[in-house]
């Protein structure tokens, strides 16, 4: 790790992640203040009226506790896309432009090893993912504990969202290693970034009928069961645990590619 | 005299025709060392063999004994380099992206940073983005230079300079040689080449034509009059006396190389209302210096 390219890099990426941050906090607040059997009900009247839409966005079973109920409308769709887009979008600014562009060759004109250099640019990616899962994690104890005093299940939810960066790493992870893989821009950016679209398509598919419900496991997203973690299922943990280890070996791949490869720059 | 940078049968080949083959030379420690072609010809591929951005297909590049690719990060420590495409950092203001390569460099003083801002009156407080393209280039001189280099590799480093900064870069190329550091500058332009170079090297196609000393191609190259004499009559006269040259209207072109003596003297014996000098195209000069196989190969 290089200090000066990774604070650099912090500020430079400081923009964007704020903006994927607020739109995350009015997401978190929005649903848990939701939360409310009353209107519970008639979001259950909603969601009768149209089940294959939310099921697609994986909101079909909306439990009773508010833990459940943030499951539902949170962890299926929204702290997955955003979380991605936001790491698609470092991963274009810190590793994709500045090859094709050609400013990299400035980087690499220092006394500091590729390897050095790429573990410093994923690790400005991973800052911020966690960073951005601490934020999420406070601001979800922070206004259920406001609005619905001691009924979140506090222990659930955090194991669900260590989890969550489980997969959080992984899909940046594929974005990263196709950064490091590909010579132009467009399959850098866009091989990784669609196929963790493909996934959120797959699955959304998936999820609708019984029909293509064989397509689930199609995906790595399914490594990714956030009911089983908040339960403390071992089946769940377990893919939790795949997550990590294939997110960090991918990141791995991206930086022993990255120190071998030809760079047009 | 020992060779700080050598490559010994440099290929690397990225087809159809594009690339570097077979490509030997060596710098001397000290030397200033131009590298001449035309746009396209390989001069950047070479640059990026001895930065360690790409790995030879075949043969070997080295700096100071270490192998380009392999040592890249240790030869960084003593080395200065220009890009040949101007793509710095842009949402940075010049002055945070000098400080910012200074620090990525380990530079502990500032001083020598600031004359060379001063030296080509940069003003590095505006953002990179909004820089004209002689702007950026200055601020990317500052960067090559800036932590006193033992060597420093330079592609096309005049490029978007105004004639005033191309003398400026001039004199710091050669004081930059006073001080011990070993140059290696690419260019398509043999004047900046020729003011500054002990030696050079023409490369062709991803191929080198030759490798001469400056002071031999200086008095071998040949210098293009062209004369506008009075009359029709008059550029007939003179035709006449004179049948290899070319005309155009009255006016005729004539090439020269050597002692002037000659030319002028009988050229006196004329009415000549104007008389205009024009250095030999880099065309031209591969023609004359290497003959029409050589000078053919482009336009294939």
């Amino acid at each position: 790790m290089n200090k000066t390219l990774f604070g650099k890099e912090l500020k430079a990426n400081l923009f964007v992640s704020v903006v994927i941050a607020a739109v995350l906090a009015m997401y978190v607040t929005v649903i848990v203040s939701m939360f409310d059997p009353e209107l519970g009900e008639s979001l259950d009247l909603m969601m009768q009226s149209m089940p294959e839409l939310f099921a697609a966005f994986g909101m079909a079973t909306q439990g009773a506790t508010l833990l459940d109920f943030m499951l539902n409308y949170l962890y299926g769709f929204l702290l997955v896309l955003f979380p991605f887009v936001l790491a698609l979008i470092m991963i274009n600014k810190l590793v994709v432009r500045p090859i094709d562009r050609g400013s990299m060759a400035y980087l690499l004109a220092t006394p500091n090893s590729r390897a050095k250099i790429a573990c410093t640019l994923a690790g400005v990616v991973v800052a911020v993912l966690a960073l951005m899962m601490v934020f999420v994690t406070v601001l979800e104890i922070g206004s259920s504990e406001a609005l619905f005093s001691g009924d979140l299940d506090t222990v659930g939810l955090l194991q669900t969202n260590a989890g969550l960066f489980g997969l959080w790493l992984l899909m940046a992870g594929i974005c990263f290693l196709s950064a490091c893989l590909f010579s132009s821009a467009g399959p850098a950016l866009w091989v990784g970034g669609g196929l963790c679209i493909l996934s959120f398509l797959i699955q959304m598919v998936s999820q609708v009928g019984d029909k293509f419900e064989f397509l689930k496991n199609a995906t790595p997203l399914t490594l990714f069961d956030s009911y089983g973690l908040a339960a403390g299922d071992a089946s769940a943990i377990g893919g939790a645990v795949i997550l990590y280890v294939a997110g960090v070996a991918l990141f791995v791949a991206g930086v022993a590619v990255f120190g071998k490869r030809d760079l047009a720059i | 005299m020992s060779a700080v940078v050598e490559l010994q049968n440099v290929t690397k080949d990225y087809g159809s025709g594009r690339g570097v083959f077979d490509v030997s030379m060596q710098v001397e420690k000290g030397e200033v060392f131009g590298f001449l072609g035309p746009n396209g010809a390989g001069k950047t591929v070479t640059m990026r063999n001895l930065m360690g951005f790409v790995k030879p297909g075949s043969g070997t590049a080295s700096i100071n004994g270490m192998d380009c690719f392999r040592d890249r990060a240790k030869i960084q420590r003593g080395l200065g380099y220009l890009p040949g495409e101007i793509a710095i950092m842009d949402e940075m203001t010049g002055h945070a992206f000098l400080e910012f390569m200074a620090s990525m460099k380990g530079m502990r003083g500032r001083s020598r940073m600031r004359s060379l801002i001063e030296r080509f009156e940069l003003d590095p407080s505006r953002k990179i983005r909004k820089m004209s393209k002689g702007t950026k280039q200055k601020v990317g001189l500052v960067c090559a230079f800036m932590a006193q280099p033992a060597i420093v590799l330079l592609d096309e480093p005049t490029s978007g300079l105004d004639p005033l900064m191309q003398n400026r870069f001039v004199d710091l190329v050669l004081e930059e040689k006073e001080r011990g550091a070993t140059i290696m500058l690419s260019s398509h332009l043999f004047e900046e080449i020729e003011k500054t170079c002990d030696r050079v090297a023409f490369i062709r196609a991803g191929r080198i034509a030759a490798i001469e000393r400056m002071d031999d191609v200086r008095t071998s190259r040949k210098r293009v009059f062209s004369i506008t004499f009075a009359s029709e009559a008059e550029c007939g006269r003179y035709r006449a006396a004179h049948p290899k040259t070319h005309a155009i209207g009255s006016v005729v072109e004539v090439e020269t190389t050597g002692v002037m003596d000659g030319f002028v003297k009988d050229l006196a014996g004329y009415d000549v209302v104007d008389m205009a000098t024009r250095e030999q195209t880099l065309e031209e000069l591969f023609l004359h210096l290497y003959g029409a196989e050589v000078g053919g190969e482009n336009h294939e």
